[in-house]
């Protein structure tokens, strides 16, 4: 309906050439066809030039360029001022367009990503439709890169003005599309920062789908001993929060599970959660299939009898598991989950859980669940860096060499060892600990990652301290470059573990050799401070190895339509200004996901992502902007080669009045103009970049502004 | 330099300034040191991956970490100067090693580059010229040698410029395009008379 109409005042601009001027479209006006109005008789520009204090003025001539300004055909105003976006330099704007009867605005300043926000509201203010403003960038593209060469800096930018005026001599009224929002969220994982944005939005009234690939919830933090820097134990202020996901009746929680697809757009995602086949029923499930009491209650009497041993991967792989398992006691929800990998069916779990429980289905198939969500929040979390391909160190060559995460386990009470730290080689205590830091990160060999994975200094601190709390008499080095103690009450935790007597080393390890006998290690390093080459002999040595984003985390982004930067970690919408949204309309980011951080930034990313996915659920409905394709249907051959080429699949064939012609869902179109561009027949318009505005650019370019 | 008042000369280089001043830096030195060694030398974050994989600087005074140090402030005379430069075997691991992709095995040579334009350079290494121009060979067969090989079942000679002498000409065309062999029989000249 919607685009009919438009192509049908499409139709009437190009015979009409010259309607006459148009009067202001008020925008409250919503779900209204965009009044699409031709070139008035003569379009009154308005160029506002920004001084941007010195950041533009400092390199570009400001006087020249106005003067220049004037000269440009369908001009009727300048001025400069400077700092534009002020509110004294919106003023200009609105004031401009009133007095000089103005029918579009040019501001040449900043990026577009800065201030077109601004400008718009501007324009809006001073009674003209905001599409009708185009922004000439002379800051980032200017006089940024260009700031030792005025002059030419000066001649670019009256290329870049002259450019944007013969666009914004062609702009259009057009009007934001709004869509209603779905009143549901989901999160995609369920470690800390998932398990604290699923929290919240559900505590904000919103029903949140928390889905999660392990069979339990909890993530990285749940394998953690200790957390730095007030060295309370990770699983007492974990749980309680795992318990809390497990009730509050807001949340409905996926475990085991994966987002399979994803259609649809902010607002109205259509995703598609794949349940893997767990072979136990949940209580629920039982009562679902009639076995009223029945289901698996946790109480453990299936794992016994299991004839299966397979390593334990929560445990690092340090102690076994059976096919039917619980990763640790502690686990949310409390449900055993069959390993249909290494499960040899013989059916001992299916008689030892009992007719009355009837829990075990060896039969199970993945499932597959619809549902409706307005906004998502990815929080797929990291894993460790394969460590031995550093193949210096000598990981998984030299027994005696481990990983943060091993020790992590190693120290822990319910860990395999009931926390008692031993050598891998040979069970003893060892005295001698060396730990490494950055193993594996900054290192731009292309083998390891080149950013810092930020939580490893602080991590191995604490490592140290609870050497000295668990074996008298222990002797620990920190081979350092730098000890970035950045948070809050960090360095005077470092002040703390060197009063211990950890001795900081500062120098990156060349090698580790093994002492073929004691399977004692040789450290090679060369203490920086001391300017002397050393050779120390340990019991130990834990690598602080690099994180990566974990293995799904690729998939997962591209079911959403996430970007990611080159090491792999989720694109932020802004790195300062918009941490937690993405390019990507109504999908935000929590969590190590997004680049390393340690818990509390963790937790605070998720809360502010949590916030940032409620606004459009409660607000009700979105403004999308109106920068959609829209089909000359009297021009459109109906071959459908626009279709396939589509990448947000948002175009599709129709029959009407008896001809097939495109159609184009506009809340899905993203505005790229691949239609646009390859349509044979020209039969598609691109609002806001239609081919006659793109054209007039380039001949304002080429031309050099005659016509 | 000035003569502080009253002290003995050598007491008076004891005491000598010896802080970091602003021109000794050579920022040219940088530039030219990445420009012939073809590697980011001004990289360095100083881990000290290098030393500590270096298999001379347990038994001398080489730091290779120090000279990565000296590119990266353009310490040009302390570098060139500095006999530890021709300790360096260019066995490269440090540069399999190092975390920066740095290759600083190649900025010694660089440095030992710009050094032999200043004749700074050991005579050992100019006498391994003259042997490569006479032989063709740094170190030539000799019959001890000439005797083990025979023992193992292999030919005196190895089939190199010792088994075709006829290839030692081209050898010393390319060494006096360089004028390497002219620069070095006078620097061995002036100093060995």
């Amino acid at each position: 309906m919607v685009e009919k109409k438009k192509t049908t005042t499409k139709k009437t601009e190009t015979k009409k050439k010259d309607t006459k001027k148009v009067a202001p479209v008020k925008q409250e006006i919503k779900k209204q066809a965009p009044v699409k109005t031709g070139p008035s008789e003569k379009p009154r520009i308005g160029v506002f030039i920004c001084h941007c204090g010195t950041n533009i003025a400092g390199s570009i001539d400001i006087k020249d360029l106005e003067a220049y300004a004037k000269t440009i055909p369908n001009v009727a105003h300048t001025d400069n001022y400077q700092y534009v976006c002020s509110t004294p330099g919106q003023k200009k704007i609105t004031d401009a367009i009133r007095d000089q009867k103005l029918t579009g605005t040019v501001v040449a300043a900043c990026s577009p990503r800065l201030h077109e926000p601004t400008f718009r509201t501007a324009t809006k203010e001073g009674g003209l439709n905001q599409f009708r403003f185009e922004m000439a960038n002379i800051r980032e593209q200017n006089a940024w890169v260009h700031m030792h060469d005025k002059e030419g800096a000066t001649d670019k930018a009256k290329d870049t003005i002259r450019i944007a005026v013969a666009k914004a001599s062609l702009l259009e009224d057009l009007t934001p599309k709004t869509v209603p929002v779905e009143k549901a969220a989901m999160v995609v994982g369920a470690g800390i920062a998932g398990m604290q944005a699923a929290l919240d939005l559900a505590a904000a009234g919103i029903k949140t789908y928390l889905i999660e690939s392990a069979p339990s919830i909890g993530g990285r933090m749940s394998q953690l001993d200790k957390t730095f820097p007030t060295l309370d134990c990770s699983q007492c202020i974990l749980t309680p929060k795992m318990v809390d996901v497990g009730r509050d009746s807001n949340i409905e929680l996926y475990t085991y599970s994966e987002v399979d697809a994803v259609e649809g757009y902010i607002g109205n995602f259509d995703v598609t959660i794949r349940k893997k086949a767990r072979g136990v029923l949940t209580m629920a499930e039982a009562e679902a299939r009639g076995i009223i009491g029945g289901g698996c209650n946790g109480c453990g009497d299936c794992d016994p009898v299991c004839p299966v041993v397979k390593p334990n991967v929560f445990e690092m792989g340090m102690k076994p598991r059976k096919a039917i398992y619980i990763n640790h006691p502690q686990v949310v929800p409390l449900l055993y989950t069959i390993d249909f990998d290494s499960c040899v069916k013989c059916g001992l779990c299916v008689t030892a859980c009992g007719p009355e429980r009837k829990a075990i289905d060896l039969e199970a198939k993945d499932e597959f669940i619809k549902v409706k969500v307005g906004t998502a929040i990815l929080a797929t979390g990291f894993e460790l860096f394969p460590i031995e391909k550093k193949t210096e160190w000598g990981y998984k060559k030299f027994e005696n060499v481990i990983t943060g995460l091993e020790f992590e386990r190693l120290i822990c009470a319910s860990g395999p060892t009931s926390g008692h730290l031993v050598r891998p080689s040979d069970g003893e205590t060892p005295k001698r600990i060396a730990f490494l830091l950055c193993a594996g990160s900054r290192d731009n060999t292309g083998v390891g990652k080149p950013y810092c994975s930020r939580f490893c200094c602080m991590y191995s601190l604490k490592h140290a301290h609870q050497i000295y709390e668990k074996i008298p008499g222990a002797q620990t080095y920190i081979f350092y470059m730098d000890i970035r103690s950045f948070g809050k009450a960090y360095e005077e935790f470092y002040y703390r573990i060197q009063d211990e007597g950890t001795k900081f080393v500062r120098g990156r390890v060349a090698n580790i050799l093994e002492d073929p006998k004691s399977k004692n290690l040789h450290v090679y390093a060369d203490d920086t401070l001391l300017d002397r080459p050393m050779d120390l002999e340990v019991d130990l040595v834990v690598l602080a190895s690099a994180v990566q984003p974990s293995e799904d985390t690729n998939r997962t982004r591209k079911l959403f339509g996430v970007s990611c930067s080159m090491d792999g970690w989720l694109l932020e919408a802004h790195p300062k200004l918009n941490p937690c949204g993405t390019t990507t309309a109504g999908v935000f980011l929590a969590g190590v996901c997004q680049g390393p951080k340690d818990i509390p930034d963790t937790v605070a990313s998720a809360e502010g992502a949590a916030s940032a996915a409620s606004i459009p659920i409660h607000k009700g409905e979105v403004e999308l902007e109106p920068y959609f394709a829209t089909c000359i249907e009297e021009k459109c051959a109906g071959c459908g080669m626009c279709v396939n080429l589509c990448p947000y699949s948002a175009l599709a064939l129709v029959d009407k009045d008896g001809r097939t012609v495109m159609e184009v869902t506009e809340a899905k179109c993203k505005g790229c103009g691949t239609c646009g561009g390859f349509c044979p027949g020209g039969a598609i318009w691109m609002n806001h970049f239609a081919t006659p505005q793109i054209v007039a650019q380039i001949d304002a370019f080429l031309l050099g502004g005659e016509q | 330099m000035v003569r502080t008042k009253g002290y003995p000369a050598a007491l008076d280089q004891k005491l000598q300034d010896t802080r970091l001043h602003n021109d000794d830096s050579n920022p040219e030195f940088t530039k030219n040191v990445k420009a012939i060694s073809r590697t980011t030398a001004h990289m360095c974050y100083q881990c000290g991956t290098c030393t500590g994989s270096c298999p001379s600087a347990p038994r001398s005074t080489y730091r290779i970490r120090k000279f990565m140090r000296r590119a990266v402030l353009g310490l040009e005379n302390e570098a060139l100067t500095d006999p530890d430069l021709w300790l360096c075997t260019t066995c490269y691991s440090c540069s399999d090693r190092c975390p920066r992709d740095i290759i600083p095995t190649d900025v010694i040579m660089a440095m030992r580059n710009l050094a032999f334009k200043r004749d700074i350079i050991p005579v050992n290494f100019l006498k391994t010229v003259q042997s490569i121009y006479k032989t063709g060979h740094g170190v030539p067969n000799n019959d001890v040698n000439r005797a083990a090989r025979e023992k193992i079942g292999l030919s005196r000679d190895p089939p190199t410029t010792h088994m075709y002498p006829e290839y030692i000409p081209g050898i010393q065309k390319i060494l006096d395009h360089y004028n390497l062999k002219a620069n070095s029989d006078r620097i061995v000249k002036e100093r060995e008379g």
